[in-house]
């Protein structure tokens, strides 16, 4: 029998504060195949905080200290990389496209799977920077009685223009 | 950078077939849920919310199996993963929480290039069992 803290320890009151938690990201979804059409084009700016990093790598137990553009009782730093400063590990835009392919002002499609990325990393990006990242919807398919949606990605800076990163990615819709 | 064990680069003279160090994960609920990766979609981390949309566990997003074989890569190519690079990743099973996670790789082609060559390097997740979990392959420039 599956239980809500049958993979970690939990109170009821934990227990009740997680299915609410659920029953509201549930509350006015659609499935993602219903929610886009070929050619919808979204795009939004995330700043690329030394904390936003920190998060996304600890988070994988990445520990590479050309990541570090924050550490704990020094906070802030310049960081150091081949390139200078601290950079971003190398997907990690990728990670934030999902936040922009699903329209992020509606409720999100739940149920969704990533399911395949071709992803081309064209220049490295420098912790703090601000990135536009776009994707425009170019195709829905069925497969094997399954629904997919894929994108076309890109990220530039903000500041300079510099495309740093394109991917071509697919979503398995309920 | 060969000074530092994190790092075990991949040259010039590095053939194919060579064996990138491999690199062990666990699918842990905590990390599966944590707000930046998976706390937006319960299947990433609620056993009953998985199972009412036909999982046997939680699995974990794609994506982080993306960012462990990002770090392998990067732990073989240095710089060399950050500047016209590619990375191509399908998700062919899923990683139920809890399972142990190997990263491997395996150059597959070494093509000149400039003063230097384009490695190709074969990637996947397996689980203990050896089940593939995510399957793909790298490109990046070495010496070029």
């Amino acid at each position: 029998m599956n239980a809500t803290d049958a993979l970690k320890p939990m109170s009821p009151i934990q227990v009740a504060q997680t299915r609410a938690f659920i029953d509201g990201l549930e509350q006015g979804s659609q499935t993602y195949w219903d929610m886009v059409e070929i050619g919808d084009e979204l795009s939004r700016e995330i700043e690329l905080t030394p904390e936003l990093v920190i998060l996304y790598a600890d988070g994988v137990e990445d520990y590479n200290p050309w990541y570090e553009g924050w550490r704990m009782n020094t906070w802030r730093i310049p960081g150091e990389s081949p390139f200078g400063g601290a950079i971003v590990p190398p997907l990690l835009v990728s990670h934030f496209v999902l936040s922009v392919q699903f329209d992020h002002t509606k409720p999100f499609a739940i149920g969704s799977i990533h399911t395949f990325h071709d992803s081309e990393i064209l220049e490295p990006i420098p912790v703090g920077s601000t990135v536009r990242i776009t994707t425009v919807a170019t195709d829905k398919y069925e497969k094997r009685g399954r629904r997919y949606v894929r994108h076309e990605v890109t990220v530039t800076d903000t500041a300079s223009g510099t495309l740093y990163f394109r991917e071509t990615r697919d979503i398995l819709s309920l | 950078m060969s000074a530092d064990p994190r790092f075990a680069p991949i040259d010039r003279d590095t053939p194919v077939g060579f064996e990138l160090a491999p690199i062990f994960k666990k699918a842990a609920i905590q990390l599966m849920g944590s707000r930046l990766w998976g706390r937006f979609n319960p299947n990433h981390w609620d056993p009953v919310y998985a199972a009412e949309t036909g999982l046997d566990a939680p699995i974990q997003t794609g994506e982080m199996s993306s960012a462990y074989l990002a770090e392998m890569c990067v732990n073989h190519l240095g710089a060399a993963m950050f500047r016209n690079a590619r990375m191509v990743c399908k998700y062919v099973a899923s990683t139920r929480a809890e399972e142990v996670i190997v990263c491997r790789g395996v150059v597959s082609e070494k093509t000149p290039k400039g003063g230097g060559y384009r490695f190709k390097i074969d990637i996947w997740c397996e689980n203990e069992a050896g089940e593939k979990k995510t399957v793909g392959w790298a490109e990046a420039d070495v010496g070029v």
